[in-house]
């Protein structure tokens, strides 16, 4: 293949009539970069997602929830490993790189992952509001992306991502029909949670944004957003929780919930690496790395 | 099973065909070998027996339900037990040649036959670069040509 583009401008001709581009093509660098920067988001997120799952095994109420966590954790530490594999392929940084620049506070990573998940009520609205905020964004990420590795690994993500959602609906029924001090936790663990949720889809997408003019990203974070608040209000409400949000109010017009102003500061500070829980967990990722080391170099003793 | 019975093995096996594993969606745990006995005593309780890939698989718990959860709907059953057995052990051998190209064709991920792997998108040879992925049943390649990045089943 080794395909090549003799301007920018062909190379969008060629992504906007749907055109999917392999590692192996001589893509522009801008595009490299973008696509690099999108894909180790990413995996840094699998990455401290999964160590924060990972908290929760020793912890988790009761044998079947125990193994959905190490479930949950071997599939997102999983879906880290094969996206920085594919990061790594881009050449704009090696492996090792990316785990330090992660550790030195340099690289990002979802700001959900900023703060501290303090009970089983947390886990769960994390499992429930958070993953179905994250399978949100990748299943249209994946819809209509133009990096082919990338769109396939997405795939594969996307069902198991799904198959986590289920054990997230599964633990908030229980908590709904559960004491009346299971649902006060729950509830003040949507008070803790709803906003940084909501939050994971950024601000509205800029006019001149490239993910979106490049197709790695198809549909703006505002479309994205509300999707995720049409569908999560009605079921909160449903299991007779609240929303904390003093100004949401049903649109009989339009047939829609419409939410109050979003405070973004919170999520400038995770994205500075100040977020509430942002030192501890970066710290503590690293040290696991650090522990760790001796897998890696066993293995890799074992391959050679 | 007798002549009375209400159902079928028939039926019930089409009713279980129709369960996909949870992270393959369109792929049956039929074709990938998970299904070992099924039984039907003269009550119409039936009996499921199946084999995980590996006995720490979290989708264990999952498959059982949903299989639970079709053969209820199998008119006449009465019951339904699904165990999951510790013998025989799975094996690559055990997925049919139609799972194996939905995997490679929908999934992009191959089966390991022997130590040649081939990429799914290219046919072109790959190089292990990691001994687990995702799962305790799968590896990760990495294709020498196309150089795509690929989930392995293994045993």
């Amino acid at each position: 293949m080794n395909r090549s583009w003799d301007s920018l401008e062909t190379f969008e001709n060629f992504l906007d009539s749907g055109g999917i581009v392999e590692p192996v093509d001589e893509m522009p660098t801008e595009y490299r970069q973008a696509v690099f920067d999108f894909i180790e988001m990413h995996a840094n997120s699998e990455l401290m997602g999964g160590l924060t799952e990972r908290d929760w095994i020793p912890r988790a109420p009761g044998l079947r929830h125990k193994m959905s966590v190490i479930a949950k954790t071997q599939d997102e530490i999983g879906h880290a490993h094969l996206l920085y594999m594919v990061a790594a392929d881009l050449q704009i940084k090696t492996r090792q790189e990316m785990m330090r620049d992660l550790f030195a506070g340099k690289s990002k990573f979802h700001n959900v992952f900023h703060y501290r998940a303090k009970t089983w009520g947390d886990q769960v609205a994390i499992a429930f509001l958070v993953d179905a905020a994250a399978l949100v964004s990748q299943q249209a990420v994946f819809k209509n992306c133009s990096y082919g590795p990338y769109k396939r690994i997405l795939k594969r993500i996307i069902a198991e991502e799904g198959f986590h959602l289920r054990f997230g609906e599964e633990s908030v029924l229980r908590i709904a029909e559960g004491t009346e001090i299971q649902r006060s936790m729950f509830q003040s663990s949507i008070n803790d949670w709803w906003w940084p949720a909501l939050q994971l889809f950024g601000p509205d997408s800029k006019p001149n944004d490239l993910l979106l003019r490049w197709h790695i990203k198809s549909e703006r974070n505002e479309v994205l957003r509300d999707r995720w608040i049409q569908k999560f209000v009605p079921l909160l409400q449903g299991y007779g929780f609240t929303i904390p949000d003093p100004d949401l109010r049903w649109n009989k017009e339009e047939n829609r919930w419409e939410i109050g102003p979003i405070d973004w500061e919170p999520l400038k500070r995770t994205l500075a690496m100040g977020g509430p829980d942002s030192a501890r967990r970066i710290s503590e990722a690293s040290e696991s790395w650090e522990k760790s080391s001796w897998v890696r170099e066993a293995l890799e003793k074992v391959a050679t | 099973m007798t002549s009375n019975n209400l159902t079928s093995i028939q039926d019930i096996h089409t009713a279980i065909n129709t369960v996909n594993d949870p992270e393959y969606p369109g792929i049956s745990i039929v074709d990938l070998g998970l299904l070992e006995n099924i039984e039907i005593n003269t009550a119409d309780e039936v009996l499921v027996e199946l084999i995980p890939t590996f006995s720490g698989c979290p989708a264990l718990g999952v498959i059982a339900q949903d299989i639970e959860e079709v053969v209820r709907g199998v008119p006449g059953v009465k019951k339904v037990d699904v165990q999951w057995l510790n013998t025989p052990v799975w094996t690559v051998d055990r997925i049919t040649a139609k799972a194996k190209e939905d995997l490679a064709e929908n999934f992009t991920v191959a089966v390991q036959i022997n130590e040649r792997v081939e990429c799914p998108r290219c046919k072109s040879m790959t190089d292990k670069k990691s001994h687990f992925g995702p799962s305790r049943c799968r590896s990760i390649h990495l294709c020498r040509n196309c150089r795509e990045v690929i989930e392995v089943l293994r045993d």
